[in-house]
């Protein structure tokens, strides 16, 4: 989903930095009295970054005959908000400007919007919806992850169809020809990478329900259900 | 005794991996697909939408590039590595945690 660096017009490099600042400033902030409360927040923090730093390193063939990479951002979303997310998912995308040359510093407030800001809200949209409900929260961290990744790439073709209208038909042409590319590659991905998400979640039920529960990503019942359909153990006796 | 609903999600994660995987080979044996990066199909579209060869653009700030696709490669896999060691080693901490207090 990186736009090359270059391939964005200057006057549309600032206006997706002009975006992405005040995201990456809420996210510090927030990061940082995150990390002052509770230094127990510091491995899962790291598990959603490891995340987002191994899918975006893989890049996966899709159907339509090119290569894609997930984005992974779903689970920092759910356990951390957006814009913590954004910080994550932008030293991921630094990382990849500054030593792969895929995307570059002029076009990265671009690349942040669409991976790390655009995805995401997409996917807490989701989780909102679905958190209260009975819907089982596997099913939730599916579509959560599924969801933040097929918008990412649905933002990077609308960031590209602004800045390159078609002759013909102006942006909503470039805008169906761009999702072409990047949107209709991904969605097997997505639905992978969902699968593959939910899990990773079920594994940090088991493993660390408690985190879940203190940072309120779901309710004590709903984590206790989906422990006891995963694993016959009482919760009463795991819980430390 | 091992229940299939206890592995439900294994299963489905499994069947959805495996199922991609069939239809890469699926896709890759029929026609030609090159499977290079939507990156770069994405590049060469503005190309064609602009009228400008793809070289054309030069990037606004200068920026290192991985001389090879090898070192490309090895930079990704190192990305990919620190991720799974940090993957590796949370999940362990938390493993170890709750071994502990299973004990005490």
């Amino acid at each position: 989903m990186h736009i090359m660096e270059g391939f964005l017009p200057p006057e549309w490099c600032l206006v997706w930095w002009a975006v992405a600042l005040p995201f990456i400033i809420m996210g510090v902030l927030e990061l940082r009295a995150l990390l002052r409360k509770d230094r127990e927040y510091l491995p899962l923090l790291g598990v959603c970054g490891a995340f987002i730093f191994i899918l975006s390193a893989l890049k996966l063939p899709s159907v339509t005959g090119s290569c894609s990479h997930p984005t992974g951002t779903g689970l920092s979303t759910m356990c951390f908000g957006v814009f913590i997310t954004t910080v994550i998912g932008g030293i991921v995308l630094l990382f990849q400007a500054l030593v792969l040359a895929h995307g570059g510093l002029s076009v990265l407030g671009a690349n942040i919007v669409s991976m790390a800001i655009g995805g995401p809200i997409a996917g807490y949209a989701v989780y909102r919806l679905l958190k209260n409900t009975s819907v089982n929260i596997f099913i939730t961290v599916f579509l959560v992850t599924a969801v933040a990744d097929l918008v990412t790439y649905i933002i990077t073709s609308f960031e590209l169809a602004v800045a390159y209208p078609a002759q013909v038909g102006g942006i909503m042409t470039s805008f169906t020809t761009f999702f072409a590319i990047f949107a209709v590659t991904q969605v097997p991905l997505a639905i992978v990478e969902g699968c593959v998400f939910a899990l990773v979640f079920k594994y940090i039920v088991q493993l660390k329900p408690e985190i879940l529960e203190k940072l309120g990503v779901f309710s004590r019942d709903q984590i206790e259900k989906a422990r006891m359909a995963g694993e016959p153990v009482p919760p009463a006796e795991v819980r430390s | 005794m091992i229940q299939v609903r206890d592995y439900l999600l294994e299963i489905i994660t499994a069947v959805a991996i495996v199922v991609f995987i069939a239809l890469f080979l699926a896709v890759s044996s029929g026609g030609s697909h090159e499977f290079s990066g939507s990156d770069d199909v994405g590049s060469q579209k503005i190309a064609e939408l602009s009228g400008k060869p793809v070289e054309s653009y030069l990037p606004l700030i200068p920026q290192y590039e991985p001389p090879s696709g090898e070192i490309e490669s090895t930079l990704f896999a190192l990305q990919a590595a620190f991720g799974g060691v940090l993957l590796g080693l949370v999940f362990g901490y938390w493993l170890g945690q709750r071994k502990r207090a299973k004990v005490l």
